[in-house]
C-alpha cells in the first residue's frame, strides 16, 4: 500500500515539475508585462534547481554526503557509500542560483530603465511608443 | 608538473591563461574606472588584455598544432572526470584565435568610434572582456556544466553591451527581448545539463563521449537507465538552446533587434564571435560526442536534419527579408542570420568537406561581417542616422571606406576572388556530394538575393548625391587600419585559399571527427586516478 502511495507521489512530483516548467514558459512568452516576465524567469529556474537536486537523491536512507571524522574507519567508509547522496547536483545548483540572480538583478535593472523611459512595464505599450 | 608532455610553461599554461586574463581584468576594470577618471588609460588597458589574450591564443594554437593531439589543461590538478578541465583540439584552438584576434581589432576600432564624452565607456570595456572570456572559455572546455557556466558569462555581457546605450528607449526594448529569450535559452540548457547527469552519471565531454560508445571510463559508474531518453532530451534541448544564442531561424528574431540598435563594434562582436560559439557547440555535440555511436545513431540523425533544415529556414527567412529592408545595421542583421543558415547547413551535412565548410564560413563570414558593420558604424556615426535615405552620398566623403565596404560586401556575397565565394564552393561541393543538388540552387539563389541587400546599401551611401555636406566623415587612423586589416585578410583568404584550407582549415576541421584521440587524451590522465597516482 505505502509503495503505491509513494508511487503517486512521484507521478505527483514529475507532474508539477513539468506544469512549473509550462506555467514559466508560458509567462515568459505571453505575459506583456515585464515584471510578470521576470517572475516566470525565476520560476523556471527554481524548477530546473529542484530538478536537478531531486536527481541526486536517493530512496531509502538518505543522508548528508559529511565524513564526519578526519581518518575514517572501514565502517564508516561502507555506511557513506550506502547512504551518502550524490553532492554534485547541489554544486551546480549553487552555481545556477548565483547566476540567476544575476541575471535577475541585470532585468530588473534594465525594467527600472524602461519605466523610466516609457512610463510602462508593458513591453507591447513599449513598441508603440518608439518614435 | 611532468603531468604535461615537454613544453616551456607558456605554451603549456597559455590556453587556460586566455580565459583567465580576459575575466581577472573584467574584474579589475571597474576598479580602475573608479581609481583613476581618464578615458585614455582605460582604452589603453582594454587595448593592452586584449592584445595579451590575443597572444596567448596564438600561443595555445601552437601548442596544440605542435603536439598534434587535443590538449588537456587540468583546472587545480583534478584529472577528467573528476575536475573541470580544458580540452582544446585544433578546431576549437583556430576558433579562439580568430575570435581573439577579431575582439582585438574591434577594441582598437572602438577607442575612436565612441566619442571622447561617451559616458561608461569602463562599463563598456568590463563587458567586452567579459565577454572575451566567455567566449574563449566555451570554446576551450571540456566539460558541458562549464560550458553552462561560461555561456551565461558571454550572454550577461552580451545583455550589457546591446544596453549600452541605456537612454535609448530603443536599445533598452532590444536588451529586453534579448536578454529574456537568451536567459530562457541558458536555463533550458541547464535542464539539458542535468538529463546528460541524470542518464550518464558524469559531465565531462570525453567522459561522455566514451560512455555512449559503451567503453570504460575511470571513476564515473554505469549509465542509468535508458541512454537514448536521457540523450535525447539532452541534444533536443541544447540544440534549441545554441540555434537561440546564435540566432538562426526561426529564433533570430531576438538578434535582429540588438544587431540593429547596439553600437556597431557590440553588433559586429555579436555577429561575428558570440555566434560562433553556438555553431562549434552544435559541430561539438553533434559530430565529436554523439554521431558514429549506435545507441542513439537515430537521434543523432534527426538532430542533425533539424540543424539542416533550421539552416534552410534560416536561408530562405535572411535572403527574401533582408532586400525589404531600409535600415543599414538591420540589413546586415539578415544578412547575418542568412550566413548562420550556410553554416548550419553544413554542419547539419556531417560530413568532412561540410565541416570544413562549415569552419571556414565561419572564418570568413566573423572577418567580412565584422567588417562590413564597422564601415557601416563610420557611415551611421557621419550621418547621424540609421536609415538608407538619410545617409544619401556620406560614402563620397570618405572614399577609403566605401571601397573597404565594397569588398566587404563583394565578400559576403560570395564574389570571387574574396573569401565568402571560397567557402561557398566548398559547401556547393559538399552538398553535392551527398547528393543535395536542389539545395545548391537555394544557395546560389540566396546569395544573388543578398547581393542586392550590399548594394542597396552602397546604392544609397555612394552613388547617389550628396544630400548634405556631411564634414568630415573619414574615420582617423585608429579606425582605419583594423578595418584595412580585415579587408586585406578577405582578400587573402579568398586568394590563397588553397594554401589556407591545406594548411589550417582542413586538419582543423579533421579534429572534430577524431572522437577516438578526444576520449584517450582524457582517458590517459583518468587512469592516474585509477591507480592512485597523485598528481
Amino acid at each position: 500500500m505505502t509503495s503505491i502511495v509513494s508511487q503517486a507521489l512521484w507521478i505527483y512530483f514529475y507532474i508539477t515539475l513539468i506544469g512549473l516548467i509550462a506555467i514559466a514558459v508560458y509567462g515568459i512568452v505571453v505575459r506583456p508585462n515585464l515584471l510578470k516576465k521576470i517572475i516566470a524567469l525565476s520560476i523556471l529556474g527554481d524548477t530546473a534547481n529542484t530538478f536537478i537536486i531531486f536527481l541526486g537523491f536517493r530512496r531509502g536512507g538518505a543522508a548528508v554526503p559529511i565524513i564526519p571524522t578526519i581518518k575514517p574507519t572501514l565502517e564508516e567508509l561502507l555506511w557513506f557509500k550506502e547512504t551518502a547522496v550524490d553532492p554534485l547536483p547541489q554544486c551546480l545548483v549553487i552555481t545556477a542560483i548565483v547566476i540567476n540572480m544575476s541575471v535577475t538583478a541585470f532585468l530588473i535593472a534594465l525594467a527600472i530603465q524602461l519605466y523610466r523611459l516609457y512610463g510602462t512595464l508593458d513591453v507591447r505599450k513599449a513598441v508603440r511608443l518608439r518614435g | 608538473m611532468e603531468i604535461y608532455p615537454p613544453l616551456p610553461p607558456i605554451m603549456i599554461h597559455s590556453l587556460a591563461l586566455a580565459p583567465v586574463t580576459a575575466i581577472v581584468s573584467a574584474f579589475a576594470m571597474p576598479l580602475i574606472g573608479l581609481t583613476i577618471k581618464n578615458r585614455k588609460v582605460w582604452d589603453a588597458f582594454a587595448l593592452t588584455i586584449s592584445t595579451i589574450v590575443f597572444i596567448l591564443t596564438g600561443i595555445g594554437y601552437a601548442t596544440v598544432r605542435y603536439l598534434g593531439k587535443p590538449f588537456v589543461y587540468l583546472l587545480g590538478g583534478w584529472p577528467p572526470p573528476v575536475g573541470i578541465v580544458y580540452e582544446v583540439d585544433e578546431f576549437a584552438a583556430l576558433l579562439g584565435l580568430v575570435s581573439a584576434f577579431i575582439i582585438w581589432l574591434v577594441v582598437i576600432y572602438g577607442v575612436k568610434y565612441f566619442d571622447s564624452n561617451e559616458d561608461g565607456m569602463e562599463w563598456y570595456y568590463t563587458m567586452l572582456l567579459g565577454l572575451e572570456a566567455g567566449v574563449l572559455g566555451c570554446i576551450y572546455t571540456g566539460d558541458v556544466f562549464n560550458v553552462f557556466v561560461l555561456f551565461e558569462v558571454l550572454s550577461i555581457t552580451s545583455y550589457g553591451l546591446v544596453a549600452f546605450w541605456n537612454r535609448r528607449g530603443e536599445c533598452i526594448e532590444a536588451a529586453i527581448k534579448y536578454s529574456l529569450i537568451g536567459a530562457l535559452a541558458t536555463t533550458i540548457y541547464f535542464l539539458a545539463v542535468t538529463f546528460i547527469y541524470a542518464s550518464l552519471g558524469t559531465l565531462n565531454m570525453a567522459d561522455i563521449a566514451a560512455k555512449i560508445r559503451g567503453l570504460f571510463f575511470p571513476v564515473t559508474g554505469e549509465p542509468y537507465g535508458s541512454i537514448a531518453l536521457g540523450v535525447g532530451l539532452f541534444l533536443a534541448l541544447s540544440i534549441w538552446a545554441f540555434t537561440v544564442e546564435a540566432g538562426v531561424a526561426p529564433n533570430h528574431f531576438r538578434v535582429l533587434d540588438a544587431y540593429q540598435v547596439s553600437p556597431s563594434t557590440v553588433a559586429a562582436l555579436l555577429s561575428a564571435v558570440a555566434a560562433n560559439v553556438g555553431f562549434y557547440l552544435l559541430a561539438r555535440y553533434l559530430i565529436t560526442l554523439l554521431s558514429g555511436a549506435r545507441a542513439v545513431e537515430t537521434i543523432v540523425n534527426a538532430g542533425l536534419l533539424i540543424v539542416l533544415i533550421m539552416g534552410l529556414v534560416s536561408i530562405i527567412v535572411g535572403s527574401f527579408l533582408m532586400i525589404v529592408q531600409s535600415d543599414v545595421n538591420r540589413i546586415l542583421a539578415y544578412s547575418s542570420v542568412l550566413n548562420y543558415g550556410y553554416v548550419c547547413l553544413a554542419i547539419g551535412l556531417a560530413t568532412p568537406l561540410g565541416i570544413i565548410a562549415a569552419l571556414f564560413h565561419m572564418i570568413n563570414h566573423a572577418v567580412a561581417k565584422t567588417l562590413i558593420f564597422l564601415t557601416a558604424g563610420v557611415y551611421v556615426k557621419a550621418s547621424g542616422t540609421r536609415r538608407l535615405d538619410g545617409m544619401e552620398g556620406v560614402g563620397r566623403y570618405a572614399p577609403i571606406t566605401s571601397a573597404l565596404m565594397v569588398i566587404a560586401a563583394l565578400a559576403l556575397a560570395g564574389v570571387p576572388p574574396f573569401n565568402g565565394f571560397v567557402s561557398k564552393l566548398i559547401l556547393y561541393e559538399a552538398l553535392l556530394e551527398v547528393n543535395l543538388a536542389p539545395l545548391v540552387i537555394i544557395i546560389v539563389l540566396s546569395s544573388a538575393l543578398s547581393l542586392l541587400g550590399y548594394l542597396k546599401i552602397i546604392y544609397h551611401a555612394y552613388t547617389k548625391p550628396p544630400m548634405k555636406d556631411y564634414g568630415k566623415v573619414e574615420p582617423p587612423k585608429a579606425m582605419l587600419w583594423p578595418m584595412i586589416i580585415l579587408a586585406a585578410l578577405c582578400i587573402i583568404l579568398g586568394v590563397a585559399s588553397p594554401w589556407i584550407y591545406d594548411m589550417f582549415i582542413e586538419p582543423a576541421a579533421h579534429t572534430i571527427f577524431e572522437t577516438d584521440k578526444f576520449i584517450e587524451v582524457a582517458y590517459e590522465f583518468a587512469e592516474k586516478l585509477l591507480i592512485g597516482v597523485r598528481i
